[in-house]
């Protein structure tokens, strides 16, 4: 059973990215859940999503007990620590959203994890997107080198799969080129 | 096929597959994608619609069952409320085809007013009602629902929750319509509901209840052999079977997935050996109060934990976490006390909703706010992407309380604190839902107040479904449209405004200043597409002159203005969408518009 849970802010293509990610285990034959929030103006607000491959469980994860922490943005993914432990695996986007109220540095957050996460790697997904003319597309910047690093069991080939049955065909062709970038020169 | 669905699209599939003809609805999250699902199917004997609010839409769904269609009729918790008055009439009325109400109810609350509880309303209206714990659950049911329905003649409510409703599963299914003949409407006296007939009706209605316990037992089942007995429903369900992974054998769960009419048997059977019993339901205490009638009945006593001794919280939505926390007060064992990793945690504030960049709300918002500056006025406000109207830097909604009350309230704070100007803001999807009504009071008891209408086109914060002032129906195709200035005049307000919101700051001000002198009933409608829908013609950006002195970000609020590390004021390309507003408070000329090649 695998938990793994997405943080960041609307509009960085969280809930997408949460769907891609059940495809995937959905195609590996897993009975996948996953719940997200979405509604009241959640653009620009926190999202959250979870996604289960147990059987007979419920859509939230735990406290403690999720084996994947994917952080699109860091004070997101800071927020929610209380679902992960010390032996979790953190994959954090290299990227700061700040709001009014804030009075954390992005230094800060990174010390954090660093402190507490020894399975810690830290992406730079949102310049990869940028550079690659896809500035809307750090989910699947995130999912692509997630999975080349190891941290999600799939291949690429695997990902393009997932992406062309839940994508639209135009932007499949886009995030399929995106996908190919990211393993070569990434 | 096995495909991954969320709650309402499995909903959906679900419908479509067991064959129901009509489905209408009015948007509402967390309700709204079993509407926006079945719109991608087609069929010669299906019809799908959004209608202009909730109880329009039963009453739509009311008429097709009558004529023995299949209909369904789909909103939040919410929206039940406005189509009470049908649905009480209805279950006495009776239907023809199977008619399933579907609501969506928001324990937490997400994105609601109120956590109300529709298995209550259930209890209310003498009607059976579903509450499925999963997405596959919530499959599987439709197939009965529709049966009780049209076995017993009653409407059936569907009730979900958000974490069903918007929680994804995989689900194995072969996409294959039920096909039915649809026998079309007979004439029936039992159609036309009479006082007399309604007294009969009630009689029958009771004792059908009686009968259809025994039917929807089936549905409630017993798992595990300990004597601590947890009593649960719907998702709290998948709570409870987590936190007791591991010591299984000290308990046993009665799932109730029919909340109402619950059959005494099951429950009777059910307490034989426990010793204690305890309650896990989100919102109302309804399996507790349920059963606890069935045992003082029955003359059964033990000891009970729920809501009405404290033990379980009546409001907010559960989690494992929180189900463990309850055994834990209850049984005082150690095993279920749940201890966190990280002592020192970072506790970052909470991120505001706020309207979005380029929200031409915003600007309207701004536009009466400085026009109104120095003078004491009332805005009340309504549900809708600009509830957050309230919010700051633009605080201009001191009430929103349910759709449509902005208008009706206003007259109502007009009456009682005379010396204030009121203005209400309501957005175009709620004016057609139920403002319409309000503004028609407003002109005949001469009640003198302003009403802003934020027409952006569409109803934004659901998802961008049309509306009759759109003119378009669900498929995108031709419908006909209604002009809001030609309601406007026809209730006969005869002071009416119209305003680009994204034009001239100042002019705008000016214009509305003028308009809000005199205390007659006004109407002003601010028209500009939602920020979401238009294609992006332009950007600001900030150029040398900038001298950091944030009043751009201050006044408007718009997220596309952002501090970068240094504290350094910058304009987000990818989200701003060029309307200009903060370049109309800026003194040093450091906005610039810049113009998008292709």
């Amino acid at each position: 059973m695998t938990d793994i849970i997405i943080a960041g802010v609307g509009g960085q293509g969280n809930i997408l990215l949460s769907r891609v990610i059940c495809q995937l285990y959905t195609n590996k034959g897993f009975d996948v859940k996953s719940a997200e929030n979405i509604g009241m103006s959640q653009r620009g607000g926190s999202v959250v999503s979870y996604i289960r491959t147990g059987e007979n469980v419920g859509p939230i994860i735990p406290d403690n007990m999720a084996d994947i922490l994917i952080g699109l943005e860091m004070c997101e993914a800071a927020r929610n620590v209380n679902k992960i432990n010390k032996d979790s695996i953190v994959v954090l986007n290299d990227r700061f959203i700040r709001f009014n109220s804030l009075d954390f540095k992005k230094n800060q957050i990174v010390k954090f994890f660093e402190l507490n996460f020894p399975k810690l790697r830290i992406v730079s997904a949102y310049d990869i997107a940028v550079k690659l003319d896809m500035p809307k597309a750090e989910n699947i910047v995130m999912l692509a080198l997630v999975c080349k690093d190891g941290f999600l069991p799939f291949s690429k080939e695997e990902i393009l799969k997932a992406l062309e049955q839940v994508l639209r065909p135009k932007m499949y062709e886009m995030n399929k080129i995106l996908v190919e970038n990211i393993y070569e020169k990434y | 096929m096995k495909k991954v669905l969320m709650g309402n699209e499995a909903v959906a599939y679900s419908l479509f597959i067991n064959g129901v003809n009509v489905v209408v609805g009015y948007p509402g999250t967390p309700s709204t994608e079993v509407i926006e699902t079945l719109k991608n199917f087609q069929d010669d004997d299906f019809y799908v619609e959004w209608s202009t609010n909730e109880k329009v839409a039963l009453e739509i769904a009311a008429g097709a069952s009558l004529a023995g269609a299949r209909a369904v009729a789909t909103m939040k918790q919410v929206g039940l409320n406005v189509a009470a008055d049908p649905l009480l009439s209805l279950s006495v009325v009776g239907v023809e085809g199977g008619l399933i109400v579907f609501v969506a109810d928001d324990p937490g609350p997400h994105s609601s007013q109120t956590e109300q509880d529709t298995r209550n309303f259930a209890r209310f209206c003498n009607l059976p009602v579903f509450d499925p714990s999963s997405p596959k659950e919530a499959f599987e049911l439709i197939k009965p629902a529709f049966e009780i329905s049209e076995k017993y003649n009653l409407p059936v409510l569907y009730r979900m929750t958000t974490r069903v409703c918007h929680s994804n599963q995989s689900i194995e299914f072969e996409l294959k319509r039920e096909k039915r003949r649809i026998k079309g409407f007979e004439k029936r006296p039992d159609w036309v509901i009479l006082p007399a007939l309604s007294y009969k009706k009630h009689v029958e209605l009771e004792k059908k209840l009686q009968d259809i316990k025994k039917d929807l037992s089936v549905y409630n089942r017993v798992e595990g052999k300990g004597k601590i007995g947890i009593i649960t429903g719907g998702v709290s369900y998948f709570y409870v079977k987590e936190a007791i992974k591991g010591f299984e054998d000290l308990f046993s769960i009665l799932k109730i997935t029919v909340a109402h009419p619950l059959d005494d048997e099951i429950v009777l059977g059910f307490v034989e050996d426990k010793e204690v019993l305890i309650f896990i339901e989100e919102l109302d205490p309804v399996l507790e109060e349920e059963v606890k009638l069935i045992l003082f009945e029955n003359g059964k006593l033990l000891p009970v934990y729920g809501k009405r001794n404290g033990y379980v919280p009546f409001a907010g939505e559960f989690d494992v976490d929180k189900v463990r926390n309850i055994f834990y007060k209850i049984l005082s064992d150690e095993k279920f006390l749940v201890r966190n990793t990280f002592v020192d945690v970072l506790q970052i504030p909470k991120r505001q909703a706020q309207l979005c960049a380029g929200c031409p709300h915003r600007n309207s918002f701004l536009i009466v706010k400085y026009a109104m500056k120095g003078k004491d006025v009332i805005f009340t406000g309504d549900i809708g992407c600009y509830t957050l109207g309230f919010a700051k830097p633009i605080s201009t909604t001191d009430t929103c309380l349910c759709m449509g009350a902005s208008i009706t309230m206003a007259q109502g704070l007009k009456i009682a604190d005379r010396s204030k100007k009121v203005i209400s803001f309501i957005g175009d999807s709620t004016f057609f839902h139920s403002g319409i009504t309000g503004l028609v009071n407003s002109y005949y008891n001469r009640h003198n107040i302003t009403v802003c209408i934020l027409d952006n086109l569409t109803t934004g914060m659901t998802g961008f479904q049309p509306h009759p002032g759109t003119g378009k129906k669900i498929y995108g195709e031709e419908g006909r449209k209604v002009s809001i200035e030609d309601i406007v005049k026809g209730i006969g307000v005869e002071k009416i405004l119209v305003i680009d919101p994204y034009s001239d700051f100042t002019e705008n001000v000016n214009k509305v200043r003028e308009f809000l002198k005199d205390e007659e009933l006004g109407v002003i409608i601010f028209r500009r597409e939602c920020a979401n829908m238009g294609s992006k013609e332009s950007y600001l950006k900030i150029n040398q002159n900038c001298s950091n002195c944030k009043g751009c970000m201050q006044i408007t609020g718009c997220p596309a203005l952002k501090e970068d590390e240094n504290g350094n004021i910058f304009i987000d390309s990818a989200l701003c969408n060029g309307c200009g507003l903060c370049k109309s408070f800026c003194p040093y000329s450091a906005i610039e518009k810049v113009m998008k090649d292709d």
